[in-house]
C-alpha cells in the first residue's frame, strides 16, 4: 500500500510522517507571522514553533537516514538550533522592550474586533496586522 | 583583577580537573563523530585539538555568581538530571506548541497577549540562563527582560501559557536541576 506514496519501506512511511508533521508547525509559524498583531505576538510564531518544526523535520530525516554518522550530525544541527534559537527571539523581545515598543493587550484600540469578541467592520483596504495601539504611558 | 592559575582557584564549586576531563572527553566525542575516520593520525589532531581547546577554554566557561565569591563551571550540571529535565521540557513544547497552533489558526484569534513578572532568583547564573531560554523555548512565551534583582518579565501569548508560566512548575524543575533553593514569587500586580 505504502509504495503507491513511492515509499519503500516502513521506516520511510515513519520520516514522512514525522516530516508532514514538522511541516504542519512550520505552516502554523508562517499563518501565525501573518495573522498576529504586534511585533511581540510574532516573535511567538517565527521563533517557537519553528524549534518544534524543525525538531520534527530534523527527527523524520534521522529516521529516513538510519543509524549512521550522518543521522548523529543532524542531531547536532537541531541541538545548535534547539540551543540558539530562543536567544535570538528573546534579543529581538527585549531590544524592543528596552527601546518602549508598546505591548498589545487586548485593551488595545480595535483589539476586540480582531479577537471576535465585537462585530468585525473593517474594511477590506485595512490589514488587521496594522492596528496600532494607543499611546499610554 | 588579579591573576590566579585556575587549577588553585579555590571558589570554582566542584573540582576543576573533573570538568576539564569532562570537557576533554566530550570535545573528542565531537571529533570523533564529525570526523569519522579512526586512523591514528586523524585520532592524533582530535586529542591534541581536544586539549588545547580545553585549556583554552576552560577559563571562559567559569561564571561567578552576584556577588564573586564563587565561580560555577558553565557544564556544571548532572547530566542525568538534565537529560531528564530536557525530555521533559521537550514534551512542554509539543504541548504548548499545539496550544499556539490553535490558537493562531483559528477563526478568530484566541490570544491574550500581555506582559507578566515573577521574581526567581538563584546563585548560580546558568539557572538564570537555563530558565529564560527554556522560557523563550516554550511556545506562547518570550522572556524579553531578565534584571539582576531576578525579576522576569515575559511576553505570553494565550491565557493558558500567561498562567502556566506563573504557576511556577518550570521553574521548580530548574531549582532542581541546580541544586538551589526554590526562590519564586509572582510578582505584585499579577493574578
Amino acid at each position: 500500500m505504502i509504495e503507491a506514496f513511492g515509499l519503500n519501506s516502513l521506516r520511510e512511511l515513519i520520516a514522512a510522517i514525522f516530516m508532514l508533521a514538522g511541516l504542519v508547525f512550520f505552516i502554523g509559524s508562517a499563518i501565525g507571522m501573518l495573522r498576529l498583531p504586534d511585533f511581540y505576538s510574532r516573535i511567538h510564531a517565527s521563533g517557537n514553533s519553528e524549534t518544534l518544526g524543525c525538531m520534527l523535520s530534523f527527527i523524520g530525516l534521522m529516521i529516513y537516514e538510519g543509524p549512521t554518522l550522518t543521522a548523529v550530525k543532524m542531531a547536532f544541527a537541531f541541538l545548535i538550533v534547539f540551543m540558539a534559537n530562543p536567544i535570538g527571539s528573546h534579543i529581538l523581545g527585549k531590544a524592543a522592550y528596552k527601546s518602549g515598543h508598546p505591548v498589545w493587550t487586548l485593551e488595545s484600540k480595535g483589539a476586540k474586533k480582531l479577537v471576535g469578541l465585537e462585530k468585525q467592520d473593517h474594511s477590506a483596504d485595512e490589514p488587521v496586522g496594522h492596528i496600532r495601539q494607543k499611546e499610554d504611558k | 583583577m588579579e591573576k590566579q592559575g585556575v587549577l588553585n582557584n579555590k571558589n570554582i564549586v566542584g573540582s576543576s580537573l573533573v570538568h576539564k576531563l569532562a570537557m576533554f572527553v566530550v570535545l573528542f566525542g565531537f571529533w570523533m563523530v564529525l570526523s569519522g575516520r579512526t586512523e591514528t593520525k586523524f585520532i592524533v589532531y582530535g586529542l591534541i585539538t581536544a586539549l588545547v581547546t580545553t585549556w583554552v577554554t576552560y577559563p571562559l566557561l567559569l561564571v561567578p555568581n552576584k556577588d564573586g565569591s564563587k565561580q560555577y563551571f558553565v557544564f556544571g550540571v548532572s547530566i542525568p538530571k538534565f537529560i531528564m529535565y530536557f525530555f521533559w521540557l521537550m514534551w512542554q513544547l509539543v504541548l504548548a506548541n499545539i496550544d499556539v497552533l490553535l490558537a493562531t489558526t483559528a477563526q478568530e484569534l484566541d490570544i491574550d497577549p500581555k506582559v507578566v513578572r515573577f521574581y526567581f532568583r538563584a546563585d548560580n547564573p546558568m539557572a538564570s540562563v537555563v530558565l529564560a531560554n527554556s522560557i523563550t523555548l516554550t511556545p506562547g512565551t518570550v522572556t524579553i527582560n531578565v534584571t539582576d534583582d531576578g525579576l522576569y518579565e515575559i511576553h505570553a501569548l494565550t491565557r493558558g501559557a500567561a498562567a502556566g508560566v506563573l504557576d511556577g512548575s518550570m521553574q521548580k524543575k530548574v531549582a532542581d536541576l541546580y541544586g538551589e533553593k526554590f526562590d519564586f514569587a509572582v510578582a505584585e500586580g499579577e493574578e
